[in-house]
């Protein structure tokens, strides 16, 4: 194959780099050349902006102070990490050896690329590691102790450790925090990854990981922008090689564990392959309860029963864990999903392209069912890779086109095997004999594998790049195109929304990639369509009106879209000439399925994005809705079964304007910038089906929203992205995709159009067998993702998963990933809400949760004893989730139609680490942030439960995607007017913005913002919430475990679902 | 206007008959074979008329007081002439008497004009502006952007110039279209701001007006709060203030529409190869008549479209997008094969009775070298009393100086006028077939409305949205079918027809001219004698042939020359003086004796002979046929040629090819075109340059006459004539050849004299017609 080249090498082209050439998918960014055009946009934006400007300058050789990303969380947590979990099985604490890997990383990296910042970052200095060892000290939160398989054998005894996870008995930790039995930081010399049981590291030791983990520092704070990014989460790339699309500020960072559920798994490490022993046991948490006293101990007993100190948490575990797809030729179980984790490809693709609900597949359709679990695959081919993580690479085969299987049509990967001195292949997917293509032919080496394999991307990396031949284009690779389209009706502009829109979009201008490809228009409409010829040499724009909102049109064939280039002034004139033109309108209807649909006209010939910005419920043209919420409202008296109607869309209109947009790649995002009801439910099915997303900014306030549009909308538009995309998954055969999930065009029962896909959205495929499985053998899935680049080249990214199959029904539970399987949970649940009643979606989120816990009661517990809750140890977070899940907005009966509307619509698209946060948020302390230290550090999360409130205190809460900020009622003034410069609870504004005033407390509490905002890619809206106030209920609401919103408490919950099994096993 | 009077046919009244004294009995009428009709001109100016500053006296019939009452002035009384009731004088008549007459009771004041105080016939609202501008006049601009750059040139230049001539107070819009409809909303100062409409469907008026976001007058748009803003801005009160964001008066929109008409660019969609371009004309009007209907019924407002070529998009859709379907020709009408043109009237008679119901004028201005749909949208045109100036190219001067006429002010100002209305009464059995002309039937029965319908009939009034001075209509009437012999000898000798135009002038004042004359009945069966004097032959030749070209256009399989043929032989077989089956003994009245030759060249008129034209140019030949004055369409039918030679003076020369002499120059006035034609001699001497030379003064003179009368014609007409100059046997003299009667053809041409011409034709000429003629007269 002589057009191949190899991908390390450099192509004059450039079409296959994987270096520093930038130009590739993502060059740098345009902002990167101007620090301060980022940093002035901020300013005017009135945001918080810890150290702005420097990193952005120079990523490297900076003082480490923005450090901001997870690495430095071990240092903060240093000390009480260890702690924290001491019960988690001697194996739990694996993470920690994350010291070790990245000493390596970065001299040897991961294929010796030029890596830029992870190899030449200088050693952080050492005032980092003194810090770190500074907070070592035990921390006297997370009494949790999970992990251990041991049980309490003395499950009556009452204040005795009722839970216990892992395998070695823990002992309660209320008293003893720094619990011996902390399997704790491996002391990095030791055998990295070796099993540490009886090894019970004092806590402090984790001092000792300190230096160890410095290394790891420099991957993460390579990413120049750090701390400016987040304050404008703009996560635009970086100078970096293209592969990494956004490295540093858009990467998120985890640096609380969700679970402990690694722990039963060893750490990637050489020698490490999951030792069977282990799992002997290890793999179950239980939790006694008495048997009488459950039913009665509900509500009070709780506490003096169960202590709710023991019962399983989300453990936050800050440190990076270095996580190899493949060891010893097996799939390696991913990391959690929420956790901080820098994947290397040896073979399968990174958890963060795909993802398994289980990492074995079980052989039989029946096993699968005996086990209660789903098999289901999350996909995010686009996903934002760790910046320490090697690029994808791409790989280039000329004319021909990329090996591929000729009947399944699979593309080749490294689980295709070379038969026949290399002249055959055969398919891991269809199972078919393929001949070599000539010039592709190479020999066997002595292991069976191709002598070059190691040395080609595509026969040793579970995920790789092609360049798209030309029989994958129908057309030339479209053009960026950008299409504003912005309500200006009397609503939107008395709200101010129009307004922050043109200052949104005027500032996001710049952000756009640059280049005569890439083409931009913009309209505004009310009653009426009013496009705007930018094209003008000697005038001022003109403005043309499309009045005919029943049967739209475009206005001009040409000169609506417009090169950037040719109308970048007229375009700014013109975005801040809109909001005092219309500043009087007086015409309150708006006609956003017109305007939309003269848009899409507009756009027809080449496809591209269309941002409509919003305001009031679209009540005039075609697609008109009506208030039906109210309609609703006086229903709900007659029949509560109805109710789920109004979550449905009003009428097939837009659905069948979705599904024509979508034929002609045309993208629609929608922000909507109300203040009443707006119809989510029929809105958002054109972003769904256009593969767009849906912005609600519920109560809009000009004040405090502007700042949040500005910044979702910069991250739509520079977020890594394709456009005119198809998507396929393959797999073995026996098992087939039953059903595709998320925001997306279905024409064919096979693919699915995509007409834009970015980074953030992931997509479920539910899986069905249709034979067996040979028992042992490999099973793969591919993932093929067609799509264009920004910069208009033509790719295939192939995303392979190879995993093993198993008859062993406790080998699921195993390797059961908690996260995945509760994202489908969560998705299926979303995908239920419009279609059936509440309580029935409700049941059945319950009943999976029990069938699961049944199963492994029934066949694969150990112990016994029927006043245990005996819960498998990678799931055993499961039936906190699901109770939040319960509580969470959309499964809500009493919330607004909008917000389980928009829920249900985040939801569709959400990816496993979004979905945690958003039923299960963060909440962490912010009146006692530690100041004197100099990272922008997450502090550790506090269990969702009033009990770990205090009246004095502040606190933070998040979910991803909206924050809430609690202050108590006898906060200390003097924190007060750090924070919110007011002196008592009532002074502070309830149209809140958070600012930054001169004092570490407040400084901090911005860095703290800032990361939480860098983290989840999402420039969160603060709403501050008073105690006795509605938004003291809405923050109390938010705290899953207490008894809340009708449903149970944590502790209740469990008692509920324990009776349940038993129930169910007599 | 003095020259008028010197030889004006038409006098004070403006008007002209077939017949001056009437037949008495419907069967005698038809024994006439030209029909009794009537030509007026409504409101053409003349010196004597008195204008009268109060309003007229009417009698219960609704006819005005006129000189022919009468009058008795102790009792206070006057008697209608038509309905004989008896009236009483109000109280301010009450100085009435034999030597205190007022204006319309003067004899000779046949005609008077009223001038109405808007405030006496307007609603009271209209009092806040000054009276002279309550009604400035509207002109809504409609362009053609589907031309090419020279033409859009063109076109641009003369719409600015028309700006520039325009009344300060006059309203301006404007609106331009290609494949979409662009109607410009010139009071928006932030930027140029279009409202946009597809070509390819049909609009109704209300929705246009929904769409831009007007109120509908009577009906109060729900949330169009903002559109009260401009309320009584330019004396327009609040009900269609909406309407000033797109009309404004042109001293404050010029420079607006100045730079809008500079950045207009060509209709940018795409075409494709070998298909023409897709223009929405229809959709265009529709949408500006729509825009028009903000303004209230009785405010005259003006379309002045500019269009460049055929519509091929949406409703009025003439010919297909496709190059090689040729635009319709008269041969595809006949045979039915012009798939888009009964669909295409249909859709511009729509558009005509919206127009005429809001009162509002639609003026069409095409140039192109193809056809551009005149034929379709004549009615429109017609029925709203427009212009209408067909030319090959908006760079012509056939445009330019016709569309500068006009707005141009003082003594050839085309002096437009607006919301006119035309009532007749007549005496008793005299009954109104109907019109021909720029007007619209109010179907305002009454006793006086025939059966018999003929053009635009079935009423006593008639609606002009526009009209002006030259405005010519013709009334057909009959009479009623009993046999009024039998009664007694009581009976008026004299009839009475009143002619009551009531219209709006430039200056926005509200006129009502009233014109009542008087013939004489005689009793045909007695003397045909008076009959014959009573005869106007050009006016009937006129008659006759708008009579042709409306049944050339209504009546299927129409043989208009054998028609004609048949008329003029039992006319002359009625009328002449012969003894039977001896065509030599033939003789014809000399008050008729013209006829014939009228005729002749009627029948050789591009009116009859379509097959030379194209359906446009026949229909604009026949719009102008049917609104200019009997003199002008009288040349139009038979054109006048004048010879200049250095022997004598100026003189009107035969229409005939023996006219043509080496050193004599012809001016031939066909009122389309003016053609100059210079003797083979002549030509060669002014190629030689003596007229420059100062001993051939006379020579320069003699060159410089027919042009000089070609001018004053010139600035006389409108639309302006081609003028064509041309020499003897150049290829422009076929426009002098085609009028002139081959009496010398390449048949008989051995027997010519020597620098004089031939016509290659087959036609017959003029002697063998009258020899054909006689002979079918005569026979029994």
């Amino acid at each position: 194959m002589t057009s191949f080249l190899h991908p390390g090498a450099q192509r004059p082209g450039g079409s296959n780099s994987n270096s520093p050439p930038p130009s590739q998918q993502h060059p740098p960014h345009p902002n990167y050349g101007n620090p301060n055009a980022l940093a002035d946009n901020l300013q005017s934006m009135n945001l918080n902006r810890p150290n702005y400007a420097a990193p952005r300058a120079s990523p490297f050789g900076q003082p480490p102070p923005p450090i901001s990303s997870a690495a430095p969380s071990p240092g903060h947590w240093a000390g009480s990490q260890p702690v924290a979990r001491p019960g988690p099985s001697p194996l739990s604490m694996i993470t920690r050896p994350m010291g070790g890997p990245p000493s390596r990383a970065p001299p040897g990296a991961f294929i010796g690329r030029p890596m830029g910042p992870a190899g030449s970052h200088p050693p952080p200095p050492s005032s980092l590691q003194s810090s770190v060892a500074n907070h070592v000290g035990p921390s006297p939160r997370f009494p949790v102790s999970t992990g251990g398989s041991a049980t309490m054998p003395t499950a009556t005894g009452v204040g005795a450790l009722p839970f216990a996870t892992g395998m070695v008995s823990s002992t309660p930790l209320g008293a003893t925090q720094a619990g011996p039995v902390s399997v704790g930081p491996p002391v990095a010399s030791g055998p990295r990854f070796g099993p540490q049981v009886g090894v019970p590291p004092p806590t402090v030791t984790s001092s000792a990981s300190a230096p160890s983990q410095v290394p790891t520092m420099p991957p993460f704070i390579s990413g120049p922008p750090r701390t400016a990014m987040q304050t404008a989460p703009s996560f635009s790339s970086q100078p970096q090689p293209a592969m990494v699309p956004l490295p540093g500020s858009s990467f998120v960072a985890q640096p609380w564990q969700m679970r402990p559920g690694q722990i039963d798994q060893p750490p990637p490490g050489p020698g490490a392959v999951q030792p069977p022993r282990m799992y002997a046991l290890p793999n179950q948490s239980m939790t006694s309860i008495s048997h009488g006293m459950a039913p009665t101990g509900a509500s009070s007993g709780g506490p003096s029963k169960i202590d709710p100190n023991q019962i399983p948490r989300p453990i936050p575990n800050s440190t990076v864990i270095l996580h190899e797809t493949r060891q010893g030729d097996q799939a390696n179980p991913p990391p959690p999903a929420t956790s901080d984790y820098i994947a290397r490809d040896t073979g399968n693709c990174s958890p963060r392209y795909m993802r398994c609900t289980i990492n074995q597949i079980p052989c039989t359709a029946d096993l699968l069912a005996t086990s209660g679990m789903q098999l289901a695959l999350l996909v995010q081919p686009l996903a934002l890779p760790h910046p320490s993580e090697a690029p994808i690479q791409v790989v280039d085969f000329g004319e021909s086109g990329p090996v591929r299987c000729s009947r399944c049509k699979g593309y080749i990967n490294p689980f295709m095997r070379f038969i026949d001195q290399g002249r055959k292949f055969i398919c891991n997917l269809c199972g078919f004999t393929d001949e070599t293509p000539r010039d592709y032919h190479c020999n066997l080496g002595p292991d069976g594998r191709r002598r070059d394999a190691d040395g080609r991307p595509e026969l040793c990396k579970g995920t790789v790049e092609f360049v798209a031949s030309k029989e994958y284009m129908i057309r030339e690779p479209m053009p960026a195109v950008y299409f504003f389209l912005i309500d200006v009706s009397m609503n939107a502009m008395q709200i101010g929304a129009t307004a922050a829109a043109c200052s949104a979009i005027s500032q996001v201008i710049s952000e756009l990639p640059e280049g005569p490809r890439t083409l931009v228009g913009i309209a505004t409409f009310d009653s009426a369509i009013h496009f705007y010829n930018l094209k003008r040499a000697l005038q001022q724009p003109l403005m043309l009106i499309v009045p005919d909102i029943q049967d739209v049109y475009t206005p001009l064939q040409s000169d609506v879209i417009v090169p950037l280039s040719e109308c970048r002034q007229h375009l700014e004139l013109l975005l801040e000439s809109i909001p005092t033109m219309f500043e009087n309108n007086r015409i309150a209807e708006s006609a956003f399925g017109a305007g939309i649909k003269a848009a899409f006209l507009a756009m027809k010939i080449s496809g591209g994005k269309l941002l409509v910005f919003q305001s009031v419920l679209p009540s005039v043209g075609i697609g008109a809705l009506s208030a039906r919420d109210a309609e609703g409202r006086t229903n709900i008296s007659a029949g509560e079964k109805e109710t789920h109607k109004l979550l449905q869309p009003a009428d097939k209109t837009l659905k069948t304007m979705a599904i024509e947009f979508a034929e002609y790649q045309v993208c629609v995002d929608v922000f909507l910038t109300t203040q009443s009801y707006i119809d989510i439910a029929s809105i958002s099915v054109v972003p769904q089906t256009t593969g767009g997303q849906v912005y609600y900014y519920q109560s809009f306030s000009a004040l405090s929203d502007t700042a949040k549009l500005y910044n979702d909308l910069r991250w739509n538009i520079t977020r890594p992205q394709g456009f005119e995309a198809v998507m396929r998954v393959r797999c073995s055969q026996g098992i087939q995709v039953q059903e595709y999930h998320g925001n997306f065009c279905k024409r064919i029962p096979t693919d699915i159009d995509l007409p834009a896909i970015d980074c953030d959205k992931a997509i479920m495929v539910s899986l069905k067998h249709d034979d067996k499985l040979p028992d042992g053998s490999e099973f793969a899935f591919q993932c093929a993702l067609l799509y264009t680049t920004l910069y208009g080249q033509r790719r295939i990214r192939v995303t392979t998963l190879s995993l093993s199959v198993t008859s062993m029904l406790s080998s699921l539970f195993r390797v059961a990933d908690l996260d995945a399987q509760f994202t489908c949970l969560l998705k299926q649940a979303a995908i239920g809400i419009p279609s059936t009643p509440l309580l029935q979606v409700r049941e059945h989120a319950i009943n999976t949760c029990i069938n699961i816990l049944l199963s492994y009661r029934k066949f694969c517990a150990t112990v016994s004893s029927s006043g245990q809750l005996i819960l498998p140890e990678a799931l055993k977070l499961l039936p906190l989730y699901t109770l939040a899940l319960l509580k969470s907005v959309g499964l809500q009966p009493d919330g607004k139609i909008d917000d389980r509307s928009i829920w249900v619509n985040f939801v569709s698209s959400i990816s496993a680490p979004l979905a945690i946060p958003l039923v299960y948020p963060r909440m962490i302390s912010v009146h006692d942030l530690k100041t004197n230290e100099d990272e922008s550090m997450v502090p550790s999360s506090i269990p969702l439960s009033s009990e770990h409130l205090s009246d004095g205190g502040i606190y933070l809460l998040e979910n991803g995607d909206d924050a809430l900020i609690y202050v108590g009622a006898a906060v200390d003034s003097g924190i007060l007017l750090q924070l919110f410069g007011a002196s008592t609870v009532e002074e502070i504004p309830s149209q809140f913005v958070l600012q930054q005033y001169d004092n570490p407390l407040s400084k901090k509490l911005n860095e703290v913002v800032n990361e939480i905002r860098r983290q989840r890619c999402s420039y969160l809206r603060l709403r501050i919430c008073k105690k006795g106030s509605p938004s003291g209920m809405l923050f109390f609401s938010q705290l899953v475990e207490d008894k809340n919103q009708g449903c149970m408490s944590y502790v209740e919950f469990l008692v509920h679902i324990h009776r349940q099994i038993q129930t169910r096993m007599s | 206007m003095s020259e008028m009077a010197v030889t004006d046919p038409e006098g004070m009244d403006g008007v002209r008959m077939t017949w001056n004294v009437w037949p008495r009995t419907k069967v005698e009428t038809s024994k006439c074979v030209i029909p009794l009709a009537v030509s007026i001109a409504p409101i053409r100016p003349h010196q004597d008329i008195p204008t009268l500053p109060y309003a007229p006296l009417r009698c219960r019939c609704t006819a005005a007081l006129n000189p022919f009452a009468r009058v008795d002035f102790s009792a206070k009384h006057w008697m209608c002439p038509f309905c004989f009731n008896r009236n009483q004088f109000p109280p301010h008549y009450s100085q009435i008497s034999e030597t205190n007459l007022p204006g319309e009771l003067y004899p000779q004041y046949t005609t008077v004009q009223y001038s109405l105080n808007p405030a006496t016939l307007m609603q009271p609202q209209s009092m806040d502006g000054t009276s002279q501008n309550s009604h400035p006049p509207v002109f809504l601009f409609v362009l053609d952007t589907c031309m090419i750059e020279e033409e859009l040139g063109y076109a641009k230049s003369a719409l600015k110039q028309a700006i520039g001539l325009l009344p300060d107070n006059a309203l301006v819009g404007f609106v331009s279209f290609g494949t979409q409809v662009q109607v410009h909303e010139l009071g928006f100062s932030e930027l140029s701001k279009v409202y946009v409409f597809r070509g390819s469907k049909e609009i109704s008026k209300d929705r246009v007006m929904e769409q831009l976001d007007l109120a509908i007058p009577g009906r109060r748009a729900v949330g169009a709060v903002n559109l009260q803003k401009g309320a009584t801005q330019n004396g327009f009160p609040g009900s269609h203030s909406g309407i000033t964001r797109f009309l404004l008066p042109a001293s404050e929109c010029q420079y607006t529409l100045d730079s809008v008409l500079d950045e207009l660019q060509r209709d940018q969609w795409p075409v494709a190869p070998g298909s023409r371009q897709s223009r929405c004309t229809g959709v265009a009007l529709t949408v500006a008549a729509g825009l028009l209907g903000a303004f209230p019924q009785s405010s005259g407002a003006r379309i002045v479209a500019l269009v460049g070529g055929p519509c091929t998009e949406g409703p009025g859709t003439i010919v297909s997008k496709d190059l090689s379907d040729p635009v319709r020709s008269h041969k595809d009408l006949d045979k039915d094969a012009a798939p888009f043109f009964k669909k295409a009237v249909k859709f511009y008679e729509g558009l005509a009775k919206q127009l005429v119901n809001q009162g509002h004028v639609l003026d069409l201005f095409a140039s192109a070298l193809d056809q551009v749909g005149l034929a379709e949208m004549k009615v429109a045109v017609e029925r709203t009393g427009g212009l209408v100036v067909l030319s090959e190219s908006f760079g012509h001067s056939v445009f330019k100086d016709s569309f500068r006429r006009v707005f141009e002010d003082g003594e050839q100002s085309l002096g437009l006028c607006s919301n006119g209305t035309l009532e007749i009464v007549c005496t008793k059995d005299i009954k109104i077939q109907g019109v021909f002309g720029p007007c619209t039937s109010l179907e305002q029965k009454g006793a006086a409305v025939s059966d018999t319908v003929v053009g635009e009939g079935g009423t006593t009034a008639w609606n002009m949205c526009g009209l002006d001075k030259s405005t010519c209509l013709t009334v057909l009437f009959d009479l009623s079918l009993g046999d009024k012999t039998s009664t007694p000898g009581t009976v008026n000798p004299q009839l009475y027809l009143q002619f009551r135009t009531s219209f709006q002038n430039l200056e926005g004042q509200n006129m009502l001219r009233v014109t009542t004359v008087t013939r004489r009945w005689i009793d045909t069966a007695v003397s045909s004698e008076d009959l014959i004097q009573g005869f106007d032959q050009e006016t009937a030749a006129v008659v006759m042939a708008r009579m042709a070209s409306f049944k050339m256009e209504t009546e299927d399989g129409f043989d208009a020359t054998r028609w004609l043929d048949r008329s003029l032989i039992r006319f002359c077989s009625q009328f002449g003086d012969y003894r039977k089956d001896d065509p030599a003994s033939f003789t014809l009245n000399p008050s008729l004796s013209l006829f014939p030759q009228f005729m002749f060249n009627l029948r050789r008129s591009q009116f009859v002979q379509v097959f030379n034209n194209s359906p446009d140019e026949t229909a604009y030949f026949r719009m102008l046929l049917n609104r200019e004055n009997i003199s002008n369409a009288a040349v139009m039918i038979q054109p006048s040629l004048i010879s200049y030679s250095f022997n004598s003076l100026p003189q009107p020369a035969l229409l005939d090819v023996a006219s043509i002499a080496m050193d004599k120059i012809l001016l031939l006035d066909s009122y389309f075109s003016i053609v100059i034609f210079h003797g083979m001699t002549i030509a060669q001497w002014r190629n030689m340059g003596y007229h420059n030379q100062p001993e051939y003064q006379a020579f320069g003179l003699l060159l410089l006459a027919p042009h000089e009368d070609a001018r004053v014609i010139v600035k006389e007409r409108f639309p302006v004539p081609r003028l064509v100059v041309c020499d003897q046997h150049g290829s422009q003299a076929r426009f002098l050849l085609a009028k002139l009667n081959p009496s010398a053809t390449h048949s008989n041409s051995h027997d010519m004299a020597a620098g004089s011409d031939v016509i290659f034709t087959d036609d017959v000429s003029l002697q063998v017609f009258i020899e054909h003629l006689q002979k079918l007269a005569v026979q029994s």
